[in-house]
């Protein structure tokens, strides 16, 4: 299925020929390289609350968005209509850059063989709506059934589907259909006059199947409803600094923060991040690999091509405790004299590329988990997160907790509420002294943030140790 | 937006309107918006982005069932495409009695000024030379200014309609214009980064480029040499930008979403004491040049001036027409948000830090951890040592804990530095009693 074939250019009637007279007056003689970027986005989304499916909104988003490049400088314009007219005169603005200069010839290239990393299928109209409304009360009453205290159920469905075709005046010329599919759950435990929260979701670039025809909701529902209940039993929390140990999965979300977009080229490009110039020394400890690897099957933070149509990679950031590379795209990784690494992406056509993570993980060592919790006296066993926030150009990081408990004595004690962890990326991962054999990657949740731009992602790491982190609390 | 654009979009959706399924009741919400971002970094213009955005949104009801559309396209084609999907959803949706229209208060006056719109015809060449000038005054500053993530200048012409089949119809228009700057300052090898902006409806009421440039630089260099300090319970200045985010909390734990899904930790608290006596706060939606002004909500309710907090007691939640049914109430044309003002019945301080013996000033909080359900806060910051009334050095790593119900009631003292940026508009916090993590 080609939803920009069929949609957009036959439609608008857009020939090679026309498309390449765009990008010639896109790209003047002294513009480095120009782009077009056509997208076709449909997503669709179902809530239940109140045990009824009372709300359903569907959308699309379709626009064409040209940019120019001449060293360090992007021109930048989108349209939400195909004419042809309207493409040069958007390739017009977008060249504005430069002051003046001809126009170049182009000639546009053919898509490469491509690896495809998930079907080109959108699962909004595999499945029948009615169907994912039934799901959606199947969950719903399994939950109420379990748990008498079940005070609220809030659960979503949702998914999309995203056609891309990425043209540029270097020859590349691909497509991408992009399916992504997201699931969540969130019940609100009530007892005596103490109403806590507990939720979980996932989802991957599948089909509704996966989940509506496997266990993963029931699952997801479990889940929620074992959080709300260790979250009505929690305690306050003693700030200070202290031994952390936190879980697999998700808790990766500390090196998306800490380290991962401190690594992203154009903070380095610029030197305003706290890893400039850092390549090839120490920044971890030797225990520490980490990766951000676009090319995982399906997976919630991957891509067959990234939006500029370079193909995504796996790329070893820091090797056991040594900086190896930066994440890139075009415009970053030509300045900085090194090649795209795959990670040039942008929310919509309506956005300019930057480098930006996809899958980002650490590689598991030799530790038992229970040996790593064994090891530790007095301190935390972190387990799920609600989301972090990092300043590159100092490298403090903050993170929030939404399952913790104590250790005392290398036993897992009282379940804590309200914590919050803050620390400095370079120097925290020196810290890790610790790391499980258990990688685990996320269930599918992730959506990260830059300069005002959202795009999905994935995080992992094993179980690992941190000797000393500043905690946040009430009690002291 | 010219006129006749503007009169081309009231058209589409009148005619629209003229064919539609009377089995369906719909409501109609078309935003437009044209603009520019101008970036400019070491001098150089980094980028310049054209924005051209539209939204077409349809919401159907029927037999007290909902469904709801939207496309960026205005074609015909699109658009009737659309309205059929927004009809085909509500056919898999459950009924649910307090789904529909708002049946009441709706707009029909389209005339009034409401002093938000000054558009112009701004040259891409001017805000260039505007960034360009913001930039250096940050590095005109201070010499520990090394290095920048540019200046940006940004302007866009907006415009919203909204019609639905029971007779609202409205529409107005409004103009932004921003001016940012981001720099860093650099000592033994530490780098610290701040910036400030300014954002206006009229270009005229913009910020000089100098105070913004100044401000950047200012604030960035007072970060550097940060210390880590012990853990201690104690007062906290929060600036007004941080106590704009404690009133957000705030807001959206008396949202009529959050109290239907009995989701917050204000649930049951109306007429309550939250607030100490002297802090009030209001909603003024008309508000000349504000940043929230707007005639009607996103139902197109007429949106009017009301207490939130008079003399600490909660007096109203903010409801939309469907958490308004929920809780058997009325809609407060709280679809959306205003503009909302905290002000004290006592005299504001004019120099709130000067009035702190011992405590810590903040400027700055990270993470989300602000549990609107219980009221359980806990985020990163960063800020400054007090001590008698003067700033002593920065401090960075620290936790910021305490729970919001009991951060409400400590409130001391409110500070005249108020900040008109956003819609929500606050002085300095002065709040008792705050626990801060730190690491030594």
């Amino acid at each position: 299925m080609r939803n920009i074939q069929n949609l957009i250019l036959d439609n608008y009637d857009l020939s090679d020929y026309k498309i390449e007279r765009v990008l010639s007056t896109a790209c003047a003689k002294n513009i480095d390289f120009a782009d077009i970027y056509f997208q076709y986005k449909n997503a669709e989304s179902w809530t239940l609350e109140d045990g009824i499916v009372k709300n359903g909104s569907s959308s699309i988003d379709s626009g064409v968005g040209i940019r120019s490049v001449c060293d360090d400088k992007s021109g930048f314009a989108y349209s939400n209509d195909f004419n042809y007219k309207n493409l040069v005169s958007a390739a017009n603005m977008s060249k504005c850059i430069v002051k003046h200069g001809d126009e170049k010839k182009i000639k546009i290239g053919k898509p490469q063989k491509i690896q495809k990393l998930y079907d080109s299928i959108s699962p909004l109209e595999l499945e029948k709506d009615d169907a994912k409304v039934k799901f959606l009360k199947d969950i719903e009453s399994y939950i109420r059934n379990k748990d008498s205290r079940v005070d609220q159920v809030i659960i979503n469905i949702s998914a999309s589907f995203d056609s891309i075709l990425v043209i540029n005046t270097d020859g590349i010329k691909e497509f991408d259909e992009r399916p992504l599919v997201r699931f969540n759950v969130m019940v609100i435990l009530k007892e005596k006059n103490r109403r806590e929260r507990g939720s979980a979701g996932g989802g991957g670039r599948y089909s509704y199947k996966n989940i509506i025809n496997t266990n993963l909701g029931y699952e997801f529902a479990d889940e929620a409803l074992r959080q709300a209940d260790v979250n009505l039993n929690a305690v306050e929390c003693k700030a200070g600094s202290m031994t952390v140990v936190l879980g697999p999965g998700w808790p990766g979300v500390l090196l998306h923060e800490a380290i991962g977009h401190g690594l992203e080229g154009d903070f380095n490009r610029k030197k305003t991040s706290a890893f400039a110039d850092l390549i090839g020394t120490k920044v971890a400890s030797d225990q520490c690999t980490i990766i951000d690897d676009g090319t995982i099957s399906e997976r919630r933070g991957s891509l067959s091509i990234d939006d500029e149509g370079c193909p995504t990679q796996y790329n070893t950031l820091i090797r056991k405790g040594i900086l190896k590379g930066y994440m890139q795209d075009k415009l970053n990784a030509k300045l900085m004299k090194t090649k795209p690494t795959g990670n040039g992406r942008r929310e919509s056509y309506a956005c300019l590329p930057m480098p930006r993570m996809t899958n980002t993980f650490m590689l598991p060592g030799k530790f038992e988990p229970s040996e790593i919790i064994e090891s530790v006296k007095n301190g935390i066993y972190a387990v799920n997160f609600s989301g972090g926030q990092v300043d590159i150009t100092n490298g403090q990081f903050v993170f929030t907790a939404s399952e913790a408990y104590k250790i005392l004595n290398g036993k897992v004690e009282s379940p804590i509420k309200g914590m919050t962890l803050i620390g400095n990326g370079p120097e925290v991962l020196k810290k890790v002294s610790m790391v499980g054999n258990d990688l685990k990657l996320d269930d599918g949740v992730g959506t990260c943030g830059k300069d005002g731009q959202s795009v999905p992602v994935g995080v992992g790491q094993p179980t690992l140790k941190i000797d000393e982190i500043t905690v946040g609390g009430t009690q002291i | 937006m010219s006129l006749i654009q503007s009169k081309k979009y009231k058209d589409i959706l009148l005619n629209i309107s003229k064919n539609l399924n009377t089995k369906y009741d719909h409501e109609f919400n078309l935003s437009v918006s044209d603009g520019f971002t101008v970036t400019c970094r070491s001098g150089n213009v980094e980028s310049i982005e054209h924005h051209q955005d539209t939204l077409m949104s349809v919401t159907v009801y029927s037999d007290y069932k909902k469904g709801n559309a939207s496309t960026n396209n205005l074609s015909e084609e699109s658009i009737s495409s659309v309205i059929q999907k927004a009809e085909n959803i509500s056919k898999n949706t459950q009924p649910d009695e307090c789904q529909g229209l708002p049946s009441e208060n709706y707009t029909k006056d389209e005339s009034k000024d409401l002093e938000i719109y000054y558009p112009m015809d701004f040259k891409i060449e001017n805000a260039i030379d505007l960034t360009n000038e913001c930039e250096s005054e940050a590095f005109k500053t201070d010499k520990r200014i090394s290095n920048s993530e540019g200046s940006s200048f940004s302007y866009s012409t907006n415009q919203h309609i909204l019609l639905n089949t029971k007779g609202a119809f409205g529409s107005f228009n409004s103009t932004d214009y921003s001016l940012s700057c981001i720099v860093l300052a650099k000592e033994k090898k530490l780098m610290e980064r701040d910036y400030w902006y300014s954002s206006v409806r009229d270009f005229k009421k913009l910020e000089s480029v100098k105070k913004i440039g100044n401000m950047a630089a200012k604030r960035a260099v007072s970060r550097l040499g940060a210390k880590n300090i012990s853990t201690r319970v104690c007062p906290v200045i929060f600036s007004p930008e941080m106590s704009v985010s404690l009133i957000s909390n705030f807001l959206s734990a008396i949202n009529g979403e959050a109290i239907y899904k009995k989701s917050s930790f204000l649930l049951g608290k109306l007429n309550e004491q939250i607030f100490p006596e002297f802090i009030n706060i209001k909603e003024e939606p008309h508000l000349s040049n504000g940043p929230g002004t707007r005639p009607y909500d996103s139902e197109g309710v007429l949106t009017f001036k009301k207490d939130i907090i008079k003399d600490g007691l909660l007096k109203t939640y903010l409801l939309d027409t469907y958490s308004a049914r929920k809780l058997k109430s009325k809609s407060t044309g709280n679809g959306v948000l205003t503009n909302i003002i905290i002000d004290s019945s006592d005299k504001l301080e004019s120099n709130i830090i000067s009035t702190l013996d011992d405590g810590i000033y903040i400027t700055e909080m990270m993470g989300s951890g602000a549990n609107t359900l219980t009221g359980d806060y806990s985020r990163g910051a960063f800020g400054y040592l007090i001590k008698n009334g003067k700033i002593q050095y920065p401090v960075t790593g620290i936790t910021v804990a305490s729970n919001l119900v009991q951060m409400f009631k400590n409130i001391v003292s409110l500070g005249d530095d108020v900040d008109m940026r956003n819609r929500i508009t606050s002085g300095s916090m002065m709040i008792n009693d705050v626990t801060i993590g730190g690491s030594s």
